[in-house]
């Protein structure tokens, strides 16, 4: 993938390959073979049903899950051959939003142990600072003081999302991965930690790699978006690109699946359903990934996997079709 | 499944060499002299005859190779020393029986009042009866199983004498050690049976059941039960081996020649080959009920067979 | 409604925006208290835990301060006083010996106590080490770990405990040894489960991307995490070596003479129950006491630990 404008690359993803062994010799290709580049200061937001490997791909940038192949290159670094000393200095860098505000604040912990954890392994602040780097934090993501000493069962799930970010952003990140923040979140909230994450973005110019399966709000917070299928990256390009002028069928057949809010509209729009359930990770189809529900779909598609290219100034697909 | 059957069986086989192994080297170095027991004063010669009539005389990994092979081909467990002549296979075919005719009855008994009184516990849910029911349950848990017999013989027998103290052979013999043997089962039975009831009652396919108009006697039947009684079944595996092994200390207070007082009497009586004898056939009795309770339950519970080839 | 006439007319002018307290809207009521005093709170509101709790109390005290206070000695023989009822003078009677049996049950106490502690401690001291070993590294460490889990829980437990007193001699040493060596596994299992389960929580994954060190993780979030649990099992382990202890006691595999325990005491008791059931009596009531005790507290500790689990 080129270059193709001035843009400074963060984030360069190469062949990057994870699987999972279920069995003996039988592995769930959860990501298989996706390469994309991150720029400084944008969100690339990466959609896809649940099971597609969006979540897995993120971890993996983030060296959560060892690579099966394939490289990740952080401003100059491979994440995956990072001795012990430079893997702390990455995780000060890189950071992660979990889907699940529940599971993700240790129910043991206060608030501001929650928060402070960062500061403690990077040993940024104490005492006296830390505590009042922490108060800092606890007000730019909406809380404030008194929740310092508070446990995470005594707040609502917006709320701890808000603990959540404010953890990540505690050791200063250039780089936030949001796996699936809002999608556990009732739909008033969403707007409010999507908002959040934008302002946030803005005033500390972060990068983010947005992970959801909601393609109305990613084109919203997301400057390019991909969509991935079935371990693939299947198309990738700038949203408004991607909502104008969608080339892979599976993206069209996303996007029609977008509620319009106009009934005539809603009413009137041609929809193209998908078939079928999403086959198993673990026998993938040989050929495209989609070839199995697409309706456009040919002899060559079964054969062979299409190539992913770039068709359109920055606007990379791969299907056969286009 | 016939995957699962094989490894299950694999790993009781194992389990059963190591055990035999084990048993058979702790006990033959076990301190003291395994002969002392019978033969106090006896001249030099005569302890020599009787050392090599039970191959003391050799090292002990050819003593262990002779046992193992004996033990595989003829199914022999050995000689008793204290009792002259009789092997411990003869012990076996005349006292197991004894042990298990208590054993399966109190068992039985255990099961279906247990069973019976953890169901009524939990669908009467913190109710009066279920208050007895747990009072009771959790007195008769941190009462240990010899107090009960004494209690019984004091009470029953000595007191109000309704039944025979001690003594073996008429069916009203049987009525203390049963009841001494069941109350503990009973309780523990009655104690999961409740949780375990209680739990499936909360789920979300218990309330469907109901809300599509199922009859109550069915949806106890066929979704609560069915569920609710799997960890008995899991319980009852050692249960069944322990039914043939008796329990050691009721039998030895009510004085019934069955299995479990022989092994107790063998340990006291430092008769090591008895010892080692009823230990690996206690062993293979275990080994094997577990097995087939482990195998019953892959078939009961088709999530087992599931989790177990994935891990 | 036609019926309700009003001479108030709905303009715009007499509403007003009431709009947000920005400050006040993540305002939290509730006093903020930590987890471990919520679990005090809740476990405070149970009367049988709190009933079972000063039960403890009141056995350890009575074992402790019992013999300063009845000023009596527990080896003292005293031939013309054998076998006396309760009375002022000895308030549990004497023995067959003429020993003053609360005495005697008050040291045979400590010991059955000492040997419930012992073994629980070695329990979970090997049992958590392992099970974490095995949750946190998976693989074939794991895979090894749990055959010998499966192996040893395949055991038929009383049978190793006896031979295992039998080989090492009646000790209290060999008694704890016997009895931690074959319970361990439960312990393994369950720890096992729980940091497998935690494993897969998102915060420990956060506190990784945090770049946390494997002791870290341990240290604050999977130990804080599993305490409660491990807190009940071992309330609810500790009646059960002392029945095991007494139990092996009862057989003649227990504590030596001098020492003794509530074991030994309800094995001498026994033997005269018919005539001087009291001797029989004290200990078992002491060890019901204890074991009623212990479990009371469990039950109390798992409601207060899990509120949701409660039944």
């Amino acid at each position: 993938m080129q270059n193709s404008n001035n843009k400074e690359v963060l984030v360069e993803v190469r062949g990057l390959k994870k699987y999972f062994k279920v069995k003996r010799k039988k592995f769930v290709k959860a990501v298989d073979n996706v390469s994309f580049n991150i720029y400084k200061g944008e969100t690339l937001g990466i959609v896809g049903e649940s099971g597609c490997g969006k979540t897995t791909c993120g971890k993996t940038i983030l060296g959560l899950y060892k690579a099966t192949s394939g490289e990740v290159i952080f401003d100059g670094t491979n994440v995956h051959s990072l001795k012990p000393k430079d893997k702390i200095d990455f995780t000060k860098r890189a950071q992660i939003i979990f889907q699940d505000p529940y599971s993700s604040l240790n129910p043991r912990m206060t608030v501001g142990d929650i928060i402070g954890e960062g500061i403690d392994i990077h040993k940024l602040y104490k005492n006296k600072k830390r505590e009042e780097k922490i108060f800092e934090l606890l007000y730019t993501v909406g809380l404030n003081k008194e929740h310092i000493n508070r446990f995470p069962h005594e707040f609502s799930g917006g709320q701890r999302q808000r603990i959540g970010i404010a953890r990540a952003l505690a050791i200063e990140p250039d780089f936030i991965v949001c796996d699936e923040p809002i999608s556990a979140l009732d739909v008033s909230i969403q707007a409010q930690i999507v908002n959040l994450l934008m302002r946030l973005q803005r005033e500390k110019n972060l990068t983010y790699l947005f992970i959801a399966h909601d393609l109305s709000m990613v084109k919203y917070i997301s400057d390019r978006v991909g969509v991935m299928y079935l371990g693939n990256l299947v198309e990738l390009t700038t949203s408004e690109k991607l909502y104008d002028n969608p080339l892979h069928p599976y993206t069209q057949a996303l996007l029609s699946s977008i509620p319009i809010p106009d009934p005539e509209e809603e009413k009137n729009k041609e929809r193209i359903p998908i078939h079928g359930e999403i086959p198993s990770a673990i026998d993938p189809p040989l050929g495209c990934r989609f070839v199995t529900r697409c309706k456009f779909a040919k002899e060559v598609c079964k054969k062979d996997m299409p190539e992913f290219r770039e068709v359109d100034k920055e606007h990379f697909v791969a299907c056969h079709r286009v | 499944m016939s995957k699962f059957i094989f490894k299950r069986i694999f790993y009781a086989l194992i389990t059963l060499f190591i055990i035999t192994t084990i048993t058979f080297f702790l006990i033959a170095g076990a301190p003291g002299d395994p002969i002392a027991a019978k033969v106090e004063q006896m001249p030099e010669a005569a302890r020599e005859v009787i050392r090599t009539k039970y191959g003391l005389d050799k090292p002990i990994f050819q003593r262990y190779k002779i046992y193992m092979k004996d033990l595989i081909t003829t199914g022999n467990f050995g000689e008793s020393i204290i009792y002259t002549g009789k092997s411990v296979n003869d012990i076996i075919k005349e006292n197991a029986m004894i042990s298990a005719k208590i054993g399966i009855i109190a068992l039985a008994l255990q099961l279906t009042i247990g069973v019976l009184l953890g169901l009524i516990s939990a669908f009467n849910r913190e109710k009066i009866g279920d208050n007895i029911i747990r009072v009771l349950v959790v007195l008769a848990i941190c009462i240990p199983g010899f107090v009960f017999a004494a209690l019984l013989q004091y009470f029953l027998a000595f007191k109000w004498k309704l039944v025979p103290v001690f003594g073996w052979g008429e069916l009203k013999h049987y009525i203390l050690p049963v009841l001494a043997y069941t109350i503990g089962g009973i309780a523990s039975y009655t104690k999961y049976m409740r949780s375990s009831t209680l739990s499936v009652i909360g789920e979300d396919y218990i309330l469907t059941a109901k809300s599509k108009g199922c009859k109550r006697k069915r949806i106890v039947k066929k979704h609560i039960l069915r569920n609710s009684i799997i960890p008995i079944i899991t319980m009852t595996g050692p249960a069944i081996a322990g039914i043939f092994g008796g329990s050691f200390i009721i039998e030895r207070i009510f004085s019934i020649p069955g299995l479990g007082r022989y092994y107790v009497d063998a340990v006291s009586n430092n008769d090591y080959t008895m010892v080692l004898g009823l230990t690996i056939f206690f062993a293979i009795l275990y080994v094997i009920s577990l097995l087939v309770v482990d195998i019953l339950y892959g078939f009961a519970d088709p999530r087992i067979r599931v989790t177990d080839s994935e891990a | 409604m036609d019926s309700v006439k009003s001479d108030i007319k709905l303009t715009d002018d007499i509403f007003e925006r009431v709009g947000i307290d920005e400050e006040y809207s993540e305002h939290l009521d509730k006093p903020s208290i930590t987890y471990w005093a919520d679990v005090w709170r809740r476990f405070k509101e149970n009367k049988l835990a709190i009933f079972g709790l000063v039960l403890l109390i009141v056995v350890i005290g009575t074992i402790f301060l019992g013999p300063t206070i009845a000023g009596k000695d527990y080896q003292y023989i005293d031939a013309s006083i054998k076998d006396q009822k309760p009375s002022a003078e000895h308030w549990f009677g004497t023995d067959d010996m003429g020993r003053d049996i609360f005495t005697r049950v008050c040291y045979g106490g400590r010991v059955s106590i000492l040997i419930g502690l012992l073994c629980t401690v070695v329990m979970f001291f090997i049992g958590s080490i392992l099970g974490a070993i095995a949750g946190l590294k998976g693989g074939w460490v794991d895979n090894l770990i749990m055959r010998i889990v499966e192996i040893i829980g395949n055991l038929p437990y009383l049978v190793i405990v006896i031979i295992l007193t039998i080989v090492m001699g009646r000790s209290i040493f060999s008694l704890v040894f016997a009895m931690s060596i074959t319970s361990w596994v439960g312990t393994t299992r369950m720890v096992r489960g729980q940091i497998l389960q935690l494993k897969e929580q998102d915060y420990i994954e956060a506190a990784t991307a945090l770049g946390a060190s494997t002791g870290r993780i341990i240290m604050r979030h999977l130990i804080p995490n599993t305490l409660g649990i491990i807190m009940v099992d071992i309330t609810m382990s500790i009646p059960g070596f002392i029945f095991g202890e007494a139990f092996l006691s009862y057989v003649g595999l227990g504590v030596r003479p001098p020492q003794t325990s509530w074991g030994a005491l309800a094995s001498a008791g026994q033997q005269k129950l018919m005539f001087y059931p009291h001797e029989l009596f004290f200990p078992c009531l002491m060890i019901v006491l204890t074991t009623l005790s212990f479990h009371l507290i469990g039950d109390g500790l798992s409601d207060a630990l899990d509120p949701k689990l409660r039944k």
